[in-house]
């Protein structure tokens, strides 16, 4: 734990039992560079061995003015030497880089927890616009937290002085000076940082060495500063792995990983039809740069023409793919109907993020599950898969494209903006353990003639390239005839197809429903999708500590379900759904299962705490 | 398919489906059907490698009776779909087919973004002055005044001129034909030849909903006076070399002047110079009436086209890369975990 | 695919589907008209208006008699567009009788 002066009573080694990790938050102006001082900060951490979760948390706009509560950015990072799956509930320790930061972020700090505050930034303007009337870090207000208030500030410029940077320019160091304490403050090797900025600053060293100093001075400041009580030395081992080869990602990296991955494994190639949204932008960002791949990507003048134009290239014989976030895949429902209607391979990720309308870009949220299971016009099934973190959507990605090319449908990947952005460590797969599934092209007219609408076991029509002899086909929108793939708007035909499209996609083989902890029945089941994942889990492992019967089960095909899950969910005397919406999962499972699920409802652009769910079980097995 | 065996020449039989053409008796779009199979076999077109993309409306019905490849799309969004066809395989020949309101209404956003890119293609765009599918509202080319199901007092908003439009976006190709008239094989042929977006505007008759909406320069009575068919490198005459139009260099507008014993020299008859843009803008925005409406190529001056471009530099950007999906997924700093966990 | 005219038009020529032909698909001869194959867009236009039931589409089997002789006289008559009063005097009296092809004149008519 951060703190060496604070005794812990009971009740609270009761609430955090002593686990070997900490959290971290460094709060700061949107200019001042936090998100990269947190993501140098997680790599050091990786490299030293711990397992970790972070959590950055942007502001909307790009640059608010300075000092505002609303330009705050913050990044948080949980890391330890056990298994770590959120970004932690509470931060042990706050790094305030001003004052409109302190202000954002103090209450959600754990009594007696650290904050390290920069002295030099809480003069009379910041204050006021932090709407302080007095200098907390002088009037006592902050007395059941520890403080350490120095000015980062003025030793930034003492420690790049040598270097004749200009003050706007000198202060920008400020990042790496207090990176430098903090990887003092928790053994972190500097090395790989200095290699970084070097890098990063290759066309400007001067700029390089004043960072790498300052880094420098935070470190030796830590090392030397003569400060009792909080500010000393934390060591945390390295947690238990798998042995292997490990790398950092973000859930935008291995969604794109896990597409070029599918398509390679499928021996197609991949047209990615982008659109640029936040907190979407970075897969088209990704996979623009990998064109050895055979990967062509188009930005897109909208939103429609992204699906639309994927769709024409899955018409023409590679794999269309499309990405946006909710907005966005509201504008593609039309086109989406098209594939449906068409019968031709797609696949859609959304990363969902607050909504409705224009709603909260850059806050985290699950609100989509509707719209991707029924928001289309007519009976427009399709398969749905839903992520439950970065390493996991390397996977979901590879399932999607598999069931689109297999099925000759559209499949919508869900992830939402938290996984988009938070990376954790991850055991670099080896491709030779995935099982290729290549796409046989019809080439030729198979005995007794060319059917455009002709069905294998799968309900699956055959995928013909233009370009092709002899397999010339019209196909589009208006309903087809069952076979021949004619228009036609006959009654018993359009019976027949509508039932033959939802059984296609009914028919997706998807595996069993495993129990993620726990046991298949009991009193008990906590059932949740997508990145509720690390809170459900942590929570129901504490509660089984702590004797309670309850168990997690955690739902990747969200349509069609695993055959088994009904069966499952009915061994449970309760079952509970914590979701960040008000309540899309749990319908559907009272729909499909007839099982009393209820809500756990949070919709407010954060992640759940693991002591909410906590406190949910709790109530539901008193 | 074996390239060496010599390709026979298709008839434009060969080109029909079984499908029964289901416009309305009298409804131009036969005209235009007839007029691109038989088009197809003087371009040495090939069945397999071509393909039709329509949007939503009367004239998107095109695909299903032409025996090519054919995707129906959704309204107004052909030519983002067509973008995808032929960025997945340049080398199909790709058609789009689209109306007024389909082209210039709803998908005038994708309209002027495929022109803008140049995408290799040809663009058929059956200009009714109206919504003739969803019988009978008013379209963005329908004249103010226009009384519809929707504008029972008369439409109000001022029409677009499509080839203006298609000009703004920054086309390379602008044509214009009439339905039935016997020139628009010729135009459908300098189209195709066109590398880029050959964009062609066929004043088309709708039957039911706009009859005769083009009677003042399709009729046969008014037709040569009113008809300016240019040809490259040919003065810009009509009404029997009659007339011509010259350039008022006060005003710096067009102006009608009479050609006397043929003599169109001695009139400063503009020759017509097809890649001459400030020439093309002017014959599109004459105003009819006082002028004859412009038909066949106005404008054909090409550019590189995106299509190219694109494959182009996806070559360029992978020159010398291999494509190592697990090199790839080992990218960034990563770092080892052996069999004990190190203590720190 | 295209439309011909049949025997019942022989000593009718009603003109009514001249009337609303979009292109100029109809040629004139001397007592019947026939349809060049080359310029018929195939609109079915034509058809509903001929009193005398005469057009047919060239797929139908009737038709088969009558597609070659239309491409052969629609090479020699002129075309004709609108009705300036060819209709023959008589041509109600002619309407629906069987056998007209004895009658058949290969002269051609005055056209536009």
């Amino acid at each position: 734990m951060a703190s060496a002066v604070h005794e812990l009573t009971p009740a609270e080694a009761s609430a955090h039992p002593p686990a070997e990790s900490i959290v971290v938050r460094f709060a700061g102006d949107s200019g001042d560079g936090m998100q990269l001082t947190g993501g140098q900060f997680t790599l050091s951490t990786a490299l030293a061995g711990n397992d970790l979760a972070t959590f950055p948390d942007f502001p909307a706009e790009i640059r608010a003015p300075q000092g505002t509560l609303f330009g705050v950015s913050a990044f948080q990072i949980n890391f330890g030497s056990t298994a770590i799956e959120t970004a932690g509930d509470v931060p042990d320790v706050l790094v305030a880089m001003n004052p409109a930061a302190l202000k954002t972020n103090v209450e959600a700090l754990k009594a007696g927890g650290l904050i390290i505050a920069d002295e030099g930034e809480f003069g009379e303007r910041n204050l006021a616009k932090a709407k302080y009337a007095t200098n907390p870090l002088r009037d006592g207000s902050l007395a059941k937290w520890q403080l350490l208030a120095f000015n980062i500030s003025q030793l930034t410029l003492d420690a790049v002085k040598p270097f004749g940077l200009g003050n706007k320019e000198a202060l920008r160091c400020k990042n790496m000076w207090t990176l430098g304490l903090a990887l003092w403050m928790f053994d972190r090797d500097r090395a790989p940082i200095i290699d970084w900025l070097k890098a990063k600053f290759a066309k400007a060293p001067v700029l390089a060495e004043a960072n790498i100093a300052a880094l420098n001075a935070g470190h030796a400041y830590g090392e030397t500063a003569e400060l009792a009580g909080p500010m000393k030395q934390h060591h945390l081992a390295a947690a238990p792995a798998e042995p292997g080869l490990y790398r950092t990602v973000t859930g935008a990296e291995s969604i794109s990983l896990g597409l070029v991955a599918g398509v390679q494994l499928a021996g197609v190639k991949m047209f990615f039809g982008g659109y640029p949204i936040t907190p979407a932008s970075a897969i088209l960002h990704h996979l623009s740069r990998l064109k050895e791949f055979g990967i062509t990507t188009f930005q897109a003048e909208d939103e429609i023409a992204a699906i639309a134009s994927a769709i024409g290239a899955s018409y023409a014989g590679q794999l269309g793919v499309t990405s946006s976030s909710g907005p966005g895949i509201a504008l593609k429902g039309e086109a989406m109907g098209l594939a449906i209607m068409t019968e031709l391979p797609l696949v859609i990720v959304n990363s969902q993020r607050g909504g409705p309308s224009t709603g909260l870009p850059t806050k985290t949220e699950q609100s989509d599950l509707y719209q991707a299971v029924y928001g289309r016009n007519g009976d427009s099934p399709m398969p749905v898969i839903a992520a439950r973190s970065p390493a996991d959507a390397f996977d979901c990605a590879i399932e999607a494209v598999r069931i689109a090319v297999q099925y000759m449908t559209p499949v919508m990947l869900l992830t939402d903006g938290y996984i988009a952005n938070a990376a954790e460590p991850w055991l670099v797969p080896n491709m030779d353990d995935y099982a290729p599934f290549p796409v046989e092209f019809l080439e030729e007219a198979p005995e007794g003639g060319f059917l455009p609408y002709a069905r294998d076991e799968k309900r699956a029509r055959p995928w013909v390239k233009p370009g092709t002899p002899g397999l010339l086909h019209r196909i589009g929108g208006i309903e087809k005839q069952l076979g021949t793939g004619n228009i036609d708007y006959g009654a018993a035909n359009h019976q027949a197809m509508t039932e033959m499209r939802r059984d296609k996609v009914l028919g997706v083989k998807v595996p069993d429903q495993e129990v993620e902890l726990g046991a298949a029945g009991g009193k008990l089941a906590i059932v949740g999708w997508g990145s509720t994942f690390g809170p459900i889990h942590q929570a129901v492992r504490r509660a089984r500590k702590r004797g309670l019967d309850v168990s997690h089960i955690h739902i990747r095909h969200i349509w069609p379900m695993p055959g088994n899950l009904g069966a499952l969910l009915k061994g449970y005397e309760k079952v509970l759904v914590p979701e960040m919406n008000t309540g899309q999962l749990k319908t559907v499972l009272r729909d499909q299962f007839l099982v009393d699920a209820r809500p756990l409802n949070k919709i407010s652009g954060q992640p759940f705490m693991i002591s909410e769910i906590e406190a949910a079980i709790e109530e539901a097995l008193a | 398919m074996n390239e060496m065996t010599p390709v026979a020449k298709t008839l434009p039989k060969d080109w029909e489906t079984d499908q029964e053409v289901r416009w309305c008796p009298g409804c131009g779009d036969y005209a235009i059907l007839k007029a691109v199979q038989r088009t197809m076999p003087e371009i040495g077109a090939r069945p397999e490698n071509t393909v039709f993309v329509s949007g939503i409306g009367c004239s998107s019905r095109f695909p299903y009776y032409m025996e090519t490849y054919g995707f129906h799309t959704i309204h107004g969004r052909a030519p983002a779909v067509a973008t995808g066809v032929k960025l997945a395989n340049p080398d199909l020949d790709v058609w789009i087919i689209t109306g007024d309101g389909d082209a210039l209404s709803i998908g005038g956003n994708h309209t002027m973004h495929l022109i803008r890119r140049n995408l290799d293609c040809q663009v058929l765009l059956f200009n009714n002055e109206i919504y003739g599918l969803t019988k009978g509202q008013y379209s963005p080319t329908s004249h103010v005044g226009t009384r519809s199901p929707s504008t029972p007092f008369g439409s109000l908003d001022r029409p677009l001129t499509p080839c203006a439009y298609v000009l703004g976006s920054g086309a390379r190709f602008v044509a214009r034909a009439i339905d039935v008239n016997k020139n628009l094989p010729a135009v459908l042929k300098a189209a195709h030849a066109h590398k880029g977006t050959g964009f062609v505007e066929i004043f088309q008759n709708c039957i039911v909903y706009n009859d005769d909406v083009f009677a003042p320069f399709t009729d046969k009575a008014n037709a040569s006076g009113s008809q300016l068919w240019v040809e490259q490198g040919k003065p810009l005459l009509f009404a029997g070399g009659t007339k011509g139009l010259t350039l008022d260099t006060e005003k710096l507008v067009l102006k009608v002047v009479d050609v006397v014993d043929g003599d169109w020299q001695a009139a400063h008859v503009i020759v017509h110079e097809q890649t001459n843009k400030a020439i093309a803008h002017m014959l599109v925005e004459m105003p009819f009436g006082p002028f004859p409406m412009a038909l066949g190529v106005l404008y054909d001056d090409p550019a590189p086209t995106f299509e190219s471009a694109v494959v182009a530099q996806n070559a360029q950007a992978s020159a010398g890369k291999k494509p190592d999906l697990q090199k790839l997924l080992s990218q960034g700093q990563t770092w080892q975990v052996e069999k004990q966990p190190h203590a720190m | 695919m295209t439309f011909v005219v049949t025997d019942a038009c022989i000593r009718c020529k009603f003109m009514d589907c001249v009337e609303v032909c979009p292109c100029d698909a109809f040629c004139e001869g001397e007592n019947m008209l026939v349809i060049d194959p080359n310029e018929c867009i195939d609109c079915n236009l034509c058809l509903p208006e001929c009193p005398a039931d005469a057009i047919l589409p060239d797929i139908e089997d009737a038709a088969a008699p009558w597609i070659e002789l239309n491409k052969v006289h629609a090479a020699l008559w002129p075309t004709v567009t609108s009705n300036a009063g060819q209709t023959p005097e008589d041509a109600e009296a002619f309407k629906g009788v069987a056998g007209k092809v004895q009658y058949f004149s290969a002269d051609p008519g005055k056209g536009d």
